[in-house]
């Protein structure tokens, strides 16, 4: 069985960046990787396609098409299996049935999520209805990881995913910052993932060379493999594929989540 | 390139939902209670139909608060419930449109209850063009907790794929619209069959009925029989039925086996069982067959229950007396060829609940007319 994995983390925090570049590092080790954009926004795998923007699954679905894997399943960087679920325009329709209906789809036409070595599922930062969570709830993400900043917002909303994920009796495998240079951050997110019983995965640091990349369309892994950035999501890609220990997290009440942001 | 689905506009419902087909699917397998997971309002008509058949039928009542914030706590509730009132020996948990697109897992509340009786959850919605969706996803739901096995539920399947073709080639989904109707006068009709009984015309009495609703289409054979018998040509008249209680759904068997006892005791003799109660949509194909080997130069022919499922072939020549209980199936019938069409109305509710053959409208038009003949 692959393991499958979703990234959570405050919206804009960098959770498609991480994914893709993981999913590049992986690809690079010899791992066969497949990775489910679940946003609406379908930005997900753009950076392991240089640059290329892929028909998701919903607007092959809104106009009626009979769909088949090669029209939703697309080889990227080093044979990385991309799919984007896509969704309905903003204000319109129903994005989390979206996600309900193209998982189901996804896993009657194509085996990308079973004959892989690692899946990971970009989900959007906020999980606003039961849609969101179907892969979880459909048994096809078994480890999860956090992606917070040292700053109040985004510790807030890593918290309150921590709140989800014990309801759903979902195990959380680590947290990952993502720098965006605030003070002290490395020390608060690690405190905060001992808080909740888990631990610090990786330390991203903030780095330009991430978003130059990414405006040609390519992942750091790629673009630039030398680079310490890339070194840094090499590191993370390796522990995350050989770790497997979990813990349900306990989140923090509010109080102590503000204490924290001021160590 | 991805290929563009041809769909038809559809704007006359699928009779029944797909939930609703679901319903009496588990019926079929004998399942003690159904919940519905969903509004309140959702498939009450037929809830309560089926709760007259012997299953019980009840709703987590999800109301704006349900949709906004989750069903799973009314799941559970009501799960419990039922297990400590019916004492079911097998549950079913069938979803709909609301609870299905806030993303409700059936699943989740059976973990949370851990019933000790098995549990066919069906993640259904009414979203379907074919109703036969429903059946399959609760066949589905029945094979992995082992209730049926895989033979059976390809069986079904193939069946359900050849019901829904019966449908669009001549029935109720052969149109965009269809006009209802009630058919043909029924003393109009009988006047006219007992004339050709009593002229010695040959003749075939063919039951092809879905499943329960033989319980009333049988009688108008029965019917058939009686008067053919009073007027003493019963020779001239070859009887055909979909009884065969050797396969099918354990509810489809058992009530195949009610029906031939009855039959049996009026001393009616069915010369070929041309299928089982859900055999419907291939058992005209086999009474075609025979008709063509042993009976292409009859006169007319009495056709009840799925009249259309009868490829016209071997019977094109017959003057074709078709029994129905869709008003929407009397301008296909007509237009295939059918020169009498008459309508049950309502038979569908006098035909749950029931274990003996109910007396139809029609075979107690022709027992009173033959009483004069």
């Amino acid at each position: 069985m692959p393991k499958q994995i979703a990234i959570y983390g405050k919206g804009g925090i960098g959770k498609s960046s991480t994914a893709s570049n993981v999913a590049a590092a992986c690809a690079d080790e010899g791992y066969r990787v497949t990775i489910i954009g679940c946003d609406p926004k379908s930005d997900s795998s753009i950076t392991l396609l240089s640059g290329r923007r892929i028909p998701t699954i919903m607007d092959l679905m809104r106009e009626g098409m009979d769909i088949k894997e090669e029209d939703i399943v697309f080889n990227g960087y080093k044979g990385v299996k991309c799919v984007e679920i896509g969704g309905p325009e903003p204000g319109i329709g129903c994005a989390g049935r979206g996600i309900i209906v193209a998982i189901s789809l996804l896993k009657k036409i194509s085996k990308a999520i079973e004959d892989t070595d690692l899946v990971i599922y970009d989900v959007p930062g906020d999980i606003v209805c039961g849609g969101f969570v179907a892969p979880v709830k459909k048994g096809l993400v078994n480890e999860a990881y956090v992606l917070t900043s040292g700053e109040y917002m985004p510790l807030y909303a890593a918290n309150n995913i921590c709140k989800g994920l014990s309801r759903l009796e979902m195990t959380l495998n680590g947290v990952i910052c993502n720098s965006r240079g605030a003070p002290n951050e490395e020390n608060i997110v690690s405190e905060f993932a001992k808080e909740i019983g888990s631990q610090l995965l990786a330390f991203i640091p903030k780095d330009v060379l991430v978003q130059t990349c990414e405006r040609e369309g390519f992942s750091v892994i790629e673009k630039a493999p030398a680079s310490n950035i890339s070194g840094v999501y090499r590191k993370l890609a390796r522990s995350i594929m050989t770790r497997n220990e979990g813990k349900i997290p306990v989140p923090l009440d509010d109080i102590r989540l503000r204490e924290l942001t001021k160590i | 390139m991805p290929v563009k689905k041809e769909k038809e506009p559809l704007i006359m419902h699928p009779r029944p939902s797909s939930i609703v087909a679901a319903l009496y699917t588990l019926r079929d397998l004998d399942t003690d209670v159904v919940i519905l997971h969903g509004p309140p309002g959702c498939s009450f008509k037929h809830a309560r139909l089926l709760e007259e058949d012997g299953m019980r039928v009840v709703t987590t009542s999800l109301d704006e608060s349900g949709f906004v914030f989750g069903g799973h706590d009314a799941l559970v509730e009501v799960l419990e419930k039922v297990i400590e009132r019916f004492n079911p020996k097998r549950i079913g948990i069938v979803g709909t449109c609301a609870s299905m697109i806030i993303g409700e897992e059936l699943h989740e509340a059976v973990t949370e209850v851990q019933p000790d009786v098995p549990v066919i959850e069906v993640e259904v919605h009414a979203g379907y063009r074919d109703n036969t969706k429903g059946v399959i996803m609760a066949l589905e739901s029945a094979l992995a907790c082992g209730i049926i096995s895989e033979a059976e539920f390809e069986r079904q399947k193939a069946l359900l794929k050849e019901a829904t073709m019966v449908e669009k080639r001549h029935g109720a989904a052969s149109k965009e619209y269809l006009e209802p109707s009630r058919g043909d006068l029924k003393y109009k009709v009988a006047e006219r069959l007992l004339e050709l009984i009593k002229q010695g015309k040959k003749g075939l009495n063919i039951l092809n009925a879905k499943k329960e609703t033989a319980f009333m289409f049988a009688d108008i054979n029965l019917a058939v029989a009686e008067v053919a018998e009073k007027l003493g040509k019963s020779s001239n008249i070859i009887n055909m039925a979909n009884l065969d209680e050797n396969v099918g759904l354990p509810k489809n068997r058992r009530n195949a086996r009610e029906i031939l006892d009855d039959l049996q005791k009026k001393d009616m003799e069915i010369h070929h069982i041309i299928g089982g109660l859900d055999e419907y949509p291939v058992a005209g194909n086999n009474a075609s067959q025979i008709i063509g080997e042993k009976y292409p130069d009859f006169d007319f022919a009495v056709i009840t229950g799925v009249p259309h499922a009868l490829p016209m072939d071997n019977i094109k020549n017959m003057e074709l007396f078709s029994i129905t209980n869709g008003p929407r199936q009397v301008v296909p019938l007509k237009e295939m060829g059918h020169k009498h069409v008459v309508v049950e109305i309502d038979l569908h509710p006098k035909t749950l609940g029931v274990n003996h053959i109910v007396e139809s409208e029609f075979g107690a038009t022709l027992r009173e007319m033959a009483k004069n003949a």
